[in-house]
């Protein structure tokens, strides 16, 4: 059988009083209480953060782009959530309109990394383009806009690209997805 | 893949957060904390399940943070200096009818808390004792006199 292994018991836990073996240590426990400090600040920073929305759904989030004459105005978020719901809107000016329908030409990155769920109004039609898809709305007048309903499936940073066919404006931008 | 990711992240978010916000998670659990352990515990579970409450992913994220349990658990017997970062010191709060002021206002203890442990130990008063040390799980232990 074989012998059970032992150790010898040390005396080596610091005393108080010396008497009390407690081990305490306040010069590591000042220490801890300076880094407890330093996280609480951090928390603060990032409630603070998020409360701006610098990590999404804030108002620093919100973003717009238009092109140079306004025919097409673009609202969006400069930072997605992953998986969450998420709202791109595109409006459009009267010279969108092109033998009374709307042709808007939109990255795959929109519907791949970013997710788009659906569109709003229904397209009446959707056509692989390319890297991209073409959609066509009948219109009549405007004002006009269509929204995206997104939900990124892929975090980090993403490109996308509108396009109006009827004057080949286009607007490019990237967006971050956090995760 | 995510979720083993979102599993180990939220273990050590978990550890700092809780460590960082109460010393008595498990020693002397008030409602007042109750509250926070469960709500914290609870929004981790969303982040880390997220989508897919299927019984693979449920597996693998417990799977991971049993693993990573199991790691830090050996690392921390191995490394001393880590299971003081992890755990904390224990620290006299009393000693010979003199409080700790250090001890009593970093550790947000109230003479009530230690009059509390003091009666628990049959105790009657403040001057019966000689030692009262808050230890790594956060309970109070009494000396007497």
């Amino acid at each position: 059988m074989a012998t059970p292994r032992t150790r010898p018991v040390e005396d080596s836990i610091s005393k108080v009083g010396n008497e009390l073996a407690v081990g305490e240590d306040l010069a590591f426990q000042r220490r801890w209480w300076r880094f407890e400090t330093t996280i609480w600040i951090l928390f603060a920073l990032i409630l603070a953060a998020d409360l701006s929305g610098i990590f999404g759904r804030g108002p620093l989030a919100k973003a717009s782009a238009k092109t140079a004459d306004g025919t097409m105005k673009l609202d969006y978020e400069r930072v997605l959530r992953y998986e969450t719901p998420d709202v791109m809107t595109i409006h459009f000016g009267p010279n969108a309109i092109q033998n009374g329908r709307i042709e808007l030409w939109v990255s795959e990155s929109v519907i791949k990394p970013l997710g788009n769920q659906r569109i709003i109004p229904q397209p009446k039609s959707s056509i692989l383009d390319g890297d991209g898809i073409l959609y066509t709305w009948p219109a009549a007048s405007h004002p006009n806009s269509v929204s995206f309903a997104l939900a990124p499936s892929a975090p980090g940073s993403q490109k996308f690209t509108v396009r109006l066919e009827s004057t080949g404006d286009t607007i490019t931008r990237h967006v971050w997805v956090m995760p | 893949m995510y979720t083993i990711f979102h599993a180990v992240f939220g273990y050590f978010f978990m550890l700092l957060a809780v460590r960082v916000l109460v010393r008595r998670p498990g020693g002397q659990l008030t409602p007042f904390e109750f509250v926070i352990i469960f709500l914290i515990g609870g929004i981790a579970i969303l982040s880390t399940i997220g989508h897919d409450p299927s019984v693979t992913n449920c597996t693998c994220a417990v799977i991971a943070v049993g693993m990573v349990h199991r790691f830090v658990a050996m690392a921390r017997t191995r490394w001393r200096r880590l299971g003081r970062w992890m755990d904390g010191l224990p620290l006299v709060l009393l000693r010979d009818g003199q409080w700790q002021l250090d001890a009593m206002e970093g550790m947000r203890i109230e003479p009530d808390d230690v009059m509390a442990a003091a009666r628990e130990q049959g105790l009657t008063s403040f001057s019966d004792v000689k030692y009262a040390v808050v230890e790594r799980t956060g309970s109070i232990s009494i000396i007497k006199r």
